[in-house]
Order: structure tokens, then sequence, then C-alpha cells
């Protein structure tokens, strides 16, 4: 269901009792998926823009993990450099 | 030992994207050659000392890689977290002295990506690019929504958790 609907609705459409579907919605509501509104007496429901943010944070952390590793990684290459820069000075002079 | 310390040289940055549907990508320069770069990837023993840096709390149990065309690699971490170590496997399908490696990512089954890293000197520096190629767009997504470190059964345990506190709240009233 795209369009915003009422617990009401959403109970009848998926023939669950106004409080199975409350304890849905409420799932939906926690894990940042739905967002609701009371309006009067009704509370409408309506899909949360989040799934973009959602993988915003989930590419930043991917990235904190490289950055992590290859701030690592750099150590050892500059390691491996000196390690070369060392032994070309023996073997000139 | 720490004279070096409040003037060290910046560190390059690290970039990640999603580059497409399918595919996310990670770049880093490092201030040396492409074959030096190459060899800390490819030799298990330095590769062991940069792939889980401190801060991501896991260690090696084990580091085999055969790194050549067709050749195979296994790593087994163990994690504060879990009981039984974990294992990352799979096989280079293109190797590239100095240039580019490619692998599967087998550990996950038909949804893993091929990941394929390549090294480009430009100067006195090496570019290195990671893109991770996986199946379907539905595969990334799965990935992405599953959370970074791919603990399936943490992220259940707490849905459970709050399904057990909001069939409590919905009791009590």
């Amino acid at each position: 269901m795209r369009a915003d609907a009422s617990i009401t609705e959403l109970a009848a459409r998926f023939r669950m009792t106004l409080t199975g579907m409350k304890k849905h919605v409420g799932v939906l509501v926690e894990a940042g998926l739905v967002t609701t509104e009371k309006i009067g007496r009704v509370r409408t429901c309506r899909l949360a823009a989040r799934g973009l943010e959602q993988e915003a944070a989930w590419i930043e952390d991917y990235r904190r993990r490289w950055e992590a590793r290859f701030d690592a990684l750099d150590e050892i290459v500059a390691e491996l450099k000196a390690r070369e820069t060392e032994n070309g000075r023996r073997k000139r002079t | 030992m720490d004279e070096g310390k409040g003037h060290e040289p910046m560190k390059n940055p690290t970039t990640a994207e999603r580059r497409s549907e399918r595919e996310l990508v990670v770049t880093r320069r490092f201030h040396a050659p492409a074959r030096l770069v190459f060899e800390a990837w490819t030799t298990p023993a330095l590769l062991m000392r940069w792939w889980v840096p401190k801060s991501i709390d896991m260690s090696f149990v084990s580091c085999d890689a055969d790194v050549r065309t067709g050749g195979g690699y296994r790593f087994v971490f163990r994690h504060a977290s879990l009981e039984e170590p974990m294992a990352f496997f799979g096989r280079y399908i293109d190797v590239v002295p100095n240039a580019r490696l490619v692998w599967t990512n087998e550990e996950s089954g038909e949804g893993g990506a091929v990941t394929t890293v390549t090294f480009e000197e430009h100067g006195a520096e090496t570019l290195v690019t990671m893109c991770d190629l996986y199946p379907t767009k539905e595969a990334l997504d799965e990935a992405i929504a599953s959370g970074s470190t791919g603990a399936f059964g943490e992220t259940f345990e707490q849905l459970d958790a709050l399904l057990d506190t909001l069939g409590a709240e919905t009791r009590g009233t």
C-alpha cells in the first residue's frame, strides 16, 4: 500500500484486528520505516523516507572500516619503502 | 619514540560510494610504488597486520592466500561477540602482479560480490580502487539492509526484544 492510510483502513486491508495492526505499526515506527500523525481522532500512517539515509549511514560505516584498514596498510607500505631505500643504499656503498 | 607525533604527515582520504545499483567503490592513494602496495596486499604475513586494525575488534585465526589466477583464499577471524570463528573465502579469478586483483566472496552463498582491486601508479603515488560488484541490485540492497557486519543473528535478537516489549505493552493496556 503506497498511499497514506489510517490504522482502521490498514487493519481492514490486511484483515487484522485493530490491536494487531497497532502492534505492527508500532514496530515499523520503532524501526523508523513508518511515521504516524494524529489528525482529530484518526491516526494516519505513512512510509518514512529513511531508505536513503540508512544507505548513506551504511556506506559511511563501510568507508570508515576501509579507512582504518588503509591507514594501517599505509604504515606497512612505508616500512617496505624504508626497507627498500635501506637496501638500495647498502648496494650502492 | 614519540618524537614523530604532532607533525605526522596528513593521511590520505578514503572515499566510498555506491557507483551504481550493483557496485560499491572505495578509493585511497598511497605514497609508494604500486609493487609495494601490491606486496603488502598479497603477502599473508603482511596482510594480517593491516586487514584487521584494532578499531575493527576482530583477530586473525589464520590467513591463507594462494594469490594467482585460480588460487583460493581463506581468512578465519575471531570476534568477541561470536562463539565460533568465522571464515571468509573465495577464489582469485584474475591476478596481474602489481596492477590488479579480482576475487570472489563465497562465504555468504550466491549473493556474494566479486571484488576487483586495481593499483594505478601516478608519479610517486599509487591509486588503489576497490570495487565490489554484486550479482543483482537486490543483493547489494540486502547487504546494506543487513548492517555493516552482516550480523543477522544480532539484528533478529533486537527485533525479538522489541516485539516482546510491544507485546507486553499491548497486554498491559
